[in-house]
């Protein structure tokens, strides 16, 4: 953080937020839990005994983050993400999002293919051509390495198809 | 010392030319499926299994052996340079040796990782020759209660590591169980939280979680900061290895501890991944700076893969004369077994010796052998850190997500890989250890199991874990020495005091 | 007999004609599902068909054995069915395949998946530790009636195991207390180590134990003796064992079939294409060594065969089922 740049988000909203979260998580757990007996019955636990349990810790232990956040103030000021690296954060994860989308529509090779190359053109500033060689030559490595030698099939889509590829 | 009689019959079968090349080959095609992504040492170990079956079963298991070294070497590999763990057990690994190699110390690392490991094999085998009849009797005193002991022991060495909030210990930790317990219930055949999602049935594999919250909540971290790896112009030479070979008997203390609670765990079936948790943990424990481990102490290294190796290699032992299989490698070697005509059991070293002593003999020399190997490919691997991060940022982005779609083949676990990559990066930067979460991801259900099944033994009595046996009470005691070790030592402290 | 195996020659090589100018022949690799973990029966089933179309070159196109044990191998059902209408995946299975959906809610349904093939019927038989006070079966039935009864070790909850047990509580007023481990092997040292009375488990989860004379049968769940082959231990061959129905237990057979199947939607031809190569797989002498060693029952049944046999395995179970109300929906 030798950038000075403006708090996106503090430290404070960040625990609270990911405390609530949490007890939302715990919470669930515990609903789901129930399904299946919570008691312990003449053989031990019955099936949903330690997830309710667990279900319940956690929200237990949530609220004791979320007290524990509020009490120390000092959280109130420190940044938990400042808008230079909240930016930083959204052009790697946006991107990544995008890679999984395509992998289900296109298939993992496609994808890997244009996220590999509009990455390094767009963030890493190389040229289109070196780029395209580079992800297109990863493609290929992969498809040898998984599909030829280890037989293990990666997700295909409609290009491959259509190539007659499998 | 009938044994060693064996033992050298056993060397005049492996060391034949034929073998040996067997053992290089194996370890060899190990090592790259370590290192592949998605790839590990069960899917090799498989797609070796047809070239055997006109294999004579000696060779046949030298060579899937040696594949098994190999690949145990190899996922060390991407524990340290990328953070993402090949196999569960060398997830603790990543604790201390991605640190390492982020200042720079890659090679340090790896040298140290890969030495420690064959120290630990070695240490195990000897074990093996030593008392390959008792050892196997010591195994059939464990049943389920004693099971929950050892798991308990290894949560216990865990406990009061040391973190920010101890809340946020325990959210951490009891969040991997909940995840654990997602899918069919062993014991009652239930299908538990799945929410009526049906792809959920099979659980939440664990490895699609350590590949988000490892590899993806590490890059998130990375990129945050600005695009690079730090030590990026570290130089890498072979004198380095030398170097870090060099100082590894530094360590002996580790390495001892270490090797003795991966034998100790190989044998009573824990397993290598307990293994290597509880190792780290206690190597945190009774280290002298507790707060170096987790940003790149070379003890945090050793430990883990010491006791991994070595329960790995006492694992064999068994799997060979119960024939239950400690790892999922070693159940497609057994089916491997059954297919050559030989029946694991308590008979095979009684019918067939010489498959049985080759065998450990094999064990020596392809563990010498892999070392070998794998420390020569060290400043190869320590060279893909130079690649500039915007190409290999997003090279690691594109590994992750195939090796999170091999494992089960579902686009499921695709996108499950982002949301465990968010929580990890919120959790690492909010201060959540998240090392109790994987731990309890990992052992979470097997200890449920081991503890409903000791329940339906006892009809609900809680005293079957101190009644069972001697060995059940003593773990278990041991166990709870170590949860309260923390009050114990401020009272101890605190009499000193008043003393 | 001989005209017996005559005519399954012609058959054989009149399937073998048909599959030769059959419309499909696989063109990539093909997929074997196994519905268990690696290293389980099914496993072995699997692998053994593998390695022997591997031997013999059955089939051109190579093939990939992925297993899929998750939730006591509905993972591999699911994953084998997930694309109705692919040729490609072939799952190997037991009768967990149209017995699992009544006791848990499934991704897949009994119908989601055709039969192709049952290849072999696997044995049950009761087991004891080798020093256990009971001597043949009457004496174990006759101790398991008094007070608590005795623990009963098996492999997972609500499956061939635990419908077993069931069935022997309801015919005999016997009780037991059934522990579920994760796999038979499991079961099987947990009774070497004496921390179980007795499991069920198939003659190939228990041999080892018993050459080394740390457990021994007491019945077998059969209408007809087990086939004579080598003694085991000094005094006792399979075939020397007692069958269940005569020792007190009216159970006349329990068994569990190897079985093979492909996704609902294929197309007749494909169909046609395996149950040929199955059919030869069955007849060469690595599939009669394997049956023999893993003391199996040699039993080819496709077709309408094999469709009748389900539907009678799936009633009997169902029946328990009911009784002890696993059943779900």
């Amino acid at each position: 953080m030798q950038t000075p740049s403006a708090t996106l988000v503090s430290r404070f909203a960040m625990e609270v937020a990911s405390a609530c979260f949490v007890m939302a998580i715990g919470a669930l757990v515990c609903f789901g839990a129930r399904e299946f007996g919570i008691g312990w019955g003449d053989a031990g636990p019955q099936p949903g005994y330690f997830p309710f349990y667990v279900g319940l810790i956690i929200v237990i232990a949530s609220c004791g983050v979320l007290v524990q956040a509020l009490l120390q103030r000092r959280d109130r000021r420190e940044s938990f993400l400042t808008r230079e690296q909240g930016g930083r954060i959204l052009a790697f994860f946006g991107p990544m999002l995008g890679f999984v989308v395509l992998s289900v529509l296109l298939g993992m090779y496609v994808a890997l293919t244009i996220y590999l190359c509009s990455v390094m053109v767009v963030q890493g500033g190389y040229r289109f051509h070196k780029a395209a060689a580079i992800s297109v030559a990863t493609a290929v490595i992969s498809y040898v390495v998984f599909e030829v030698w280890f037989l293990v099939p990666l997700l295909k889509g409609p290009l491959e198809a259509w190539l007659g590829v499998h | 010392m009938e044994n060693f009689g064996n033992l050298m019959d056993g060397f005049g079968i492996a060391l034949s030319f034929y073998h040996l090349a067997l053992m290089a080959a194996g370890v060899l095609l190990g090592i790259l499926v370590g290192v592949l992504p998605g790839l590990g040492a069960p899917n090799g170990v498989s797609l070796l299994l047809p070239l055997t079956f006109t294999m004579d079963p000696v060779s046949a298991i030298i060579l899937l052996t040696s594949m098994y070294w190999g690949a145990l070497f190899g996922g060390s590999t991407t524990s340290i340079l990328f953070n993402i763990p090949g196999e569960p057990s060398s997830v603790a690994t990543t604790f201390d040796g991605y640190p390492m190699a982020q200042q720079g110390k890659a090679t340090q690392a790896l040298t140290l990782a890969f030495m420690s490991a064959g120290t630990g094999a070695l240490f195990g085998v000897v074990l093996i020759t030593a008392l390959s009849t008792w050892v196997a009797q010591f195994a059939l005193k464990f049943s389920s209660p004693e099971y929950f002991a050892v798991y308990l022991l290894t949560f216990a060495s865990f406990i009061g590591m040391g973190s920010a909030s101890p809340f946020k210990a325990v959210v951490s930790m009891m969040l991997g169980f909940a995840c654990a317990a997602v899918g069919m219930d062993g014991v009652s055949g239930n299908v538990r939280l799945t929410f009526g999602f049906t792809a959920l049935i099979s659980g939440i594999s664990f490895l699609v979680a350590v590949i988000g919250l490892f590899g993806i909540g590490e890059l998130l971290q990375t990129m945050e900061e600005g695009l690079r790896f730090e030590g990026l112009h570290a130089r890498i030479n072979i004198r380095d290895v030398f170097h870090a070979i060099y100082t590894l008997p530094k360590y002996w203390v580790t390495l001892l501890r270490s090797a003795l609670i991966g034998c100790w765990m190989g044998i009573t079936p824990g397993g290598p991944t307990a293994a290597s948790f509880m190792s780290y943990g206690l190597a945190k424990r009774f280290a002298r700076n507790k707060e170096n481990f987790g940003k790149g102490d070379p003890n945090g290294v050793i430990a883990p893969e010491t006791a991994d190796h070595s329960a790995g290699t006492c694992a064999i032992l068994p799997m060979l004369a119960l024939g239950v299989p400690g790892s999922a490698t070693a159940a497609v070697m057994m089916g491997g077994l059954m297919i050559w005509g030989l029946t694991p059991g308590p008979m095979l070293f009684i019918e067939r010796p010489d498959f049985v002593w080759s065998l450990i003999a094999s064990m020596y020399l392809g563990n010498v052998m892999a070392v070998v190997l794998v420390l020569a490919t060290v400043p190869f691997f320590a060279a893909i850190l130079r690649i500039p991060f915007s190409i290999i940022g997003p090279m690691i982005v594109v590994v992750c997500f195939i090796g999170a779609y091999t494992i089960a083949g579902s686009t499921l676990d695709l996108w499950l890989v982002l949301p465990f990559g968010i929580l990890g990066y919120v959790f690492k930067k909010l201060d959540y250890p998240i090392a109790p979460m994987v731990l309890a991801m990992v052992l979470g259900d097997k200890a449920e199991d081991a503890f409903r099944q000791s329940m339906i033994f006892s009809k609900g009595s809680l005293g079957i874990f101190w009644t069972n046996s001697m060995l059940v009470a003593s773990i278990m005691t041991i166990a709870m020495l170590l949860l309260f070790w923390p009050l114990i030592g401020k009272l101890i402290g605190r009499l000193r005091r008043a003393i | 007999m001989a005209r017996i195996k005559l005519t399954a020659t012609l058959l054989a090589s009149a399937l073998y004609a048909a599959a030769a100018s059959a419309a499909w022949v696989p063109e990539k690799p093909v997929e074997f599902v196994v519905a268990s973990g690696a290293g389980g029966g099914t496993d072995t089933f699997a692998r053994t068909v593998q390695a022997i179309i591997v031997k013999y070159k059955l089939m051109a196109a190579p093939v990939v054995v992925v297993n899929k044990g998750g939730g006591a191998g509905s993972e591999g059902f699911v994953y084998g069915s997930a694309t109705p209408d692919d040729p490609y995946r072939v799952t190997f299975g037991t009768n967990n395949e149209y017995l699992l959906p009544f006791v848990a809610k499934m991704g897949y349904t009994v119908q989601s998946l055709v039969p192709v093939a049952g290849m072999a019927l696997d044995e049950f038989l009761l087991w004891v530790p080798a020093d256990s006070p009971y001597k043949d079966t009457k004496s174990f039935i006759e101790a398991a009636k008094k007070g608590e009864g005795l623990k009963m070790g098996g492999s997972q909850s609500k499956d061939t195991d635990q419908t077993l047990v069931s069935m022997i509580s309801a015919a005999t007023g016997a009780k037991f207390t059934y522990i579920p481990f994760k796999s038979g092997g499991e079961a099987a040292v947990q009774l070497a180590g004496g921390h179980i009375d007795s499991n069920t488990n198939n003659p190939s989860e228990n041999i080892g134990q018993w050459k080394a004379n740390m457990v021994r049968p007491l019945c077998v769940f059969s209408t007809e003796h087990m086939a004579a082959g080598p003694k085991v231990t000094k005094d006792m061959g399979w075939s020397d064992i007692p069958l269940c129905k005569d020792s007190g237990v009216p159970i006349p057979t329990y068994q569990m079939p190897r079985t093979v199947w492909l996704p609902a939607k294929v197309s007749p031809d494909a169909i046609a294409f395996y149950t040929a190569i199955l059919k030869k797989v069955s007849e060469t002498p690595e599939w009669k060594t394997y049956i023999e060693r893993s003391s199996q029952s040699d039993r080819f049944l496709t077709g309408d065969a094999l469709r009748a046999y389900i539907k009678q395995d799936a009633e009997r179970a169902i029946e328990v089922f009911k009784r002890e109300k696993w059943i779900v929906q």
